[in-house]
């Protein structure tokens, strides 16, 4: 049987895998060697994605699945360097306006500090536009679980953001 | 009902989801695709582990011997030749000495008549000598050093 078709695969999820495999890994050698990992899966079974009817959401479980193995693998030790997320590589683009770059790194330090399952279905929910129903069925938990994830992973977020978020908003 | 809900994100939400993401590498496609080929064909591993060295005990050796005489490879060349030539020289001439001796000829009898004069002379000469200083060995009695010289000097 011909072989999954790896280009138009990686041309389709490779961005939105490697946000997300950043966002959880905050290290961009471990996210490059998930990513391909992920993709030397694929091409060595390619029956992995028959029958599959939601091909992007298949491909969020095993990336997540995949980081959360190397998350357990690293330890304590990358907890607490999960602590000090703002020395991490930020998952978000860097940016020239010096507001924009301080909310930025802000949000990616409050990010870090979220829990890594409550991390991933904010990811999937704000920067990859799921739906709960979706981020449910990729992180294979009910849907209730999703939901609550991210309210309690938003509510964490609102509050450290809240003084720079203020600021800036009364400075628009 | 929950679709109405996600629609309804906050301020702060859709602040949060405004935020772009970082790009990943260009230069990883490339990459990743290229290793996610080589899994995917195994005659492309197969070529792979075929295009590396075989690394035998022979080979071993080699590295080891080179690794060993890499300061000067000539002058350890030279003098490994210097010992050779000199053992084939050395297994030459071990080789060549009984047979010279079995090949030599018996000696004539003027020679054999030549020796037995010779031995007699030697015989007459050193006979007298011989007794004289065996009567001397057992005449002799240890005495004080001061006595042996005043011997010496009458």
């Amino acid at each position: 049987m011909r072989g999954p078709d790896l280009r138009r695969l990686y041309d389709e999820h490779a961005q939105p895998l490697y946000a997300f495999l950043l966002n959880l890994t905050r290290d961009e050698a471990d996210t490059r060697d998930l990513l391909q990992d992920l993709f030397v899966k694929l091409a060595r079974d390619p029956e992995l994605l028959a029958g599959v009817r939601d091909e992007h959401a298949f491909l969020i479980r095993l990336a997540h699945n995949a980081a959360i193995d190397l998350i357990r693998r690293r330890g304590t030790r990358d907890e607490t360097r999960d602590r000090f997320a703002a020395e991490s590589i930020s998952p978000f683009a860097p940016a020239s306006d010096p507001d924009k770059q301080t909310f930025r790194a802000a949000l990616a330090g409050a990010l870090a500090e979220l829990p890594p399952e409550q991390r991933a279905v904010v990811h999937l929910k704000l920067w990859d536009g799921l739906t709960f129903e979706q981020i449910a069925d990729a992180l294979d938990i009910p849907l209730n679980t999703a939901a609550s994830r991210y309210r309690y992973g938003l509510d964490k977020l609102r509050e450290r953001l809240r003084p720079i978020y203020e600021e800036m908003k009364n400075a628009e | 009902m929950k679709k109405l809900a996600e629609l309804n994100m906050d301020d702060f939400e859709q602040k949060l989801q405004r935020q772009p993401l970082r790009q990943i590498p260009g230069e990883w496609r490339e990459e990743i695709l290229r290793e996610g080929r080589r899994a995917a064909v195994p005659e492309i591993r197969d070529a792979d582990t075929a295009s590396l060295p075989k690394w035998s005990w022979l080979s071993t050796i080699n590295h080891q011997l080179s690794t060993l005489l890499w300061p000067h490879p000539r002058a350890w060349a030279g003098l490994a030749t210097v010992w050779i030539l000199i053992l084939a020289v050395n297994f030459s001439m071990r080789d060549k000495s009984p047979a010279l001796a079995e090949k030599s000829s018996p000696p004539s009898p003027e020679v054999i008549v030549e020796l037995r004069q010779q031995q007699r002379l030697l015989a007459e000469l050193i006979g007298p000598r011989d007794e004289h200083d065996a009567d001397r060995s057992k005449s002799f009695v240890p005495q004080p050093r001061s006595e042996r010289a005043q011997i010496v000097t009458v």
